[in-house]
């Protein structure tokens, strides 16, 4: 659904994007992640025809970014929510939408009947006719995401959707986010929040102006593989630990309070093995769980790195 | 161009100039102001002059005031730009707002017709108010004083037909390009008006010295009103483009 190919932008000296390469397939939540100034805002304004590239390719659907008479037809099937949320103050909220999707040329019938479902959906269909600038940021980030949706795009890019947003209202965004992810809508999702893009995207790529990585969020926090085993005990007992160190499978082992930390080759086939020498060294477990790098772990490593 | 989809602009912003009190106040007061004040005025010299002048004398130096003042008008069809574009560009600048609006699937030359014409229709309909009031108590003070219709004249079709509207796009072109160098309205708002004051004493000054006639002086501004028109819309458009708006407006 977006393919683009060494996509470049320059903004004088300075490389805002540089040799980005992808492919986002159609139903994708996508997750864009990156530090501030990474280029990200700039790929997706490339992608939605708001600004021209430097050089490479990029095509959204069937068209070409670089082709004039395909510009209003990518502008057309994408929906496009800003970094700001943009909306007129003194204007109400229906009539913010309606203005949008009269722009999209979307039929009086259908647009009155999607205002209604998507304010429905968002919870502020009792507000619509307030003016926007009484509202509150988060319900005015729903309400500039309803815009994005008006036309029914098959191409969705959200720029920081939750950004500035308290918990709960990030949270009902993220699970709308979900919700288009059921209809089978392609979501192009720049964020810098780990735990929305780790919930929502089915592929999340790393940008530092550059590509770092791309994979889905498993295979990310696999990349920089630090799976680790860790017993919790009562108490750890000098029997136990040198029993543990003992075993074969066991390439490092460490302490923290009453916790052993190991790291195994094949936890799944050791960790049995692992349980019945501790607790024949005479160690009372209390459970076992897994420690496994977070996406965080990885994002940091990965930004720091480059 | 699709001159439907500049039209939704237009609309959009008519109806938030509608919701903005200090547009709408300045608006009504314009034309209530310009459309009483200059009747007064000119009504009060003509009493002056009643009694020292024969009746045709009187006719005579009514006619040629009621011109002079026709020239007025001028003024306020250049000066409510001023407010109104700044405020329809800059307003969408300091909402936010311009992104959103740029990535539909709009052309920029209908974004721009469409904003230009949102700050046009408001500052030529205000000025045509004015001036219908004018007419209204010069002709009503005319017909009883004088026995006759002072309105309209030549000079003041030509005013009202040409020049005004002429003068009310030179000075939105000038508040676009304006706007896209500001980030405050006030600012915007005073250099449009250092910007404007000339134009204004260009425009009112001949027709009140009166060195050459009057309806010549029309034609000539008009036409210099008409290549500087031209002029600004294609630097306006230059400026008014998606790239430059995201990448260099400030």
């Amino acid at each position: 659904m977006i393919e683009t190919e060494n996509l470049t932008r320059k903004f004088g000296e300075l490389t805002a994007v540089d040799n980005v390469t992808l492919r986002v397939n159609k139903g994708e939540v996508f997750g864009f992640l990156g530090p501030n100034g990474a280029g990200k805002t700039t790929t997706v304004r490339m992608l939605c025809c708001l600004i021209s590239k430097t050089s490479g390719k990029a095509r959204v659907g069937d068209f070409d970014v670089d082709q004039e008479e395909d510009r209003l037809k990518i502008r057309k099937m994408v929906g496009y929510l800003a970094g700001d949320v943009g909306l007129y103050e003194n204007l109400s909220a229906y009539k913010n939408l309606d203005f949008y999707g009269k722009l999209y040329e979307v039929p009086s019938e259908k647009r009155e009947e999607n205002t209604k479902r998507l304010l429905q959906l968002l919870g502020i269909w009792e507000r619509k006719d307030d003016a926007v600038a009484g509202l509150s940021k988060g319900t005015k980030q729903k309400l500039a995401i309803a815009r994005a949706l008006i036309h029914e795009p098959q191409v969705l890019f959200l720029d920081e959707p939750t950004a500035n947003l308290d918990p709960l209202a990030a949270k009902t965004v993220c699970d709308f986010i979900l919700e288009l992810k059921k209809e089978k809508r392609t979501i192009f999702l720049n964020t810098h929040n780990l735990d929305e893009a780790e919930r929502v995207c089915d592929r999340i790529a790393v940008l530092k102006t550059k590509l770092i990585r791309v994979g889905s969020p498993e295979d990310l926090e696999r990349s920089i593989s630090s799976r680790k085993t860790v017993v919790h005990l009562e108490s750890i007992v000098d029997s136990v630990l040198a029993a543990v160190k003992k075993l074969g499978t066991v390439k490092n082992v460490s302490t923290s309070e009453n916790k052993l930390i190991l790291d195994m080759d094949d936890p799944e086939k050791d960790n049995p093995q692992l349980v019945r020498a501790i607790v024949a060294a005479g160690g009372n477990i209390q459970y076992v769980t897994e420690e496994r790098s977070t996406l965080e772990d990885v994002y940091l490593k990965l930004v720091r790195e480059t | 161009m699709r001159f439907w989809k500049s039209w939704i602009v237009t609309a959009k912003d008519l109806s938030v100039f509608r919701n903005n009190k200090y547009i709408l106040y300045s608006l009504i007061a314009m034309p209530l102001l310009m459309g009483l004040m200059i009747p007064v005025m000119l009504i009060y010299t003509l009493q002056a002059q009643a009694a020292l002048l024969t009746q045709a004398q009187l006719i005579e130096s009514a006619t040629s005031l009621v011109n002079m003042f026709s020239s007025f008008f001028v003024i306020a069809v250049v000066g409510l730009p001023t407010i109104i574009a700044s405020y329809s560009f800059i307003g969408e600048k300091l909402e936010k707002s311009l992104e959103p609006l740029l990535a539909t699937p709009t052309t920029d030359s209908e974004l721009l017709f469409g904003k230009s014409l949102g700050a046009f229709i408001p500052c030529i309909g205000a000025t045509y108010i004015g001036e219908l009031i004018f007419v209204i108590v010069i002709d009503g003070w005319s017909i009883i004083n004088l026995g006759t219709l002072l309105l309209p004249t030549m000079y003041w079709a030509l005013v009202t037909g040409i020049l005004i509207p002429l003068a009310g796009v030179l000075s939105v072109e000038t508040n676009i390009i304006i706007s896209s160098r500001v980030n405050d309205i006030r600012a915007a708002q005073q250099v449009g008006g250092i910007i404007i004051f000339p134009l204004i004493i260009l425009m009112v000054l001949p027709s009140v010295i009166q060195i050459i006639p009057m309806v010549t002086l029309a034609l000539i501004l008009s036409g210099g009103l008409a290549v500087a028109d031209v002029g600004l819309f294609y630097l306006s458009k230059a400026i008014f483009q998606r790239e430059e708006i995201l990448t260099k407006w400030k």
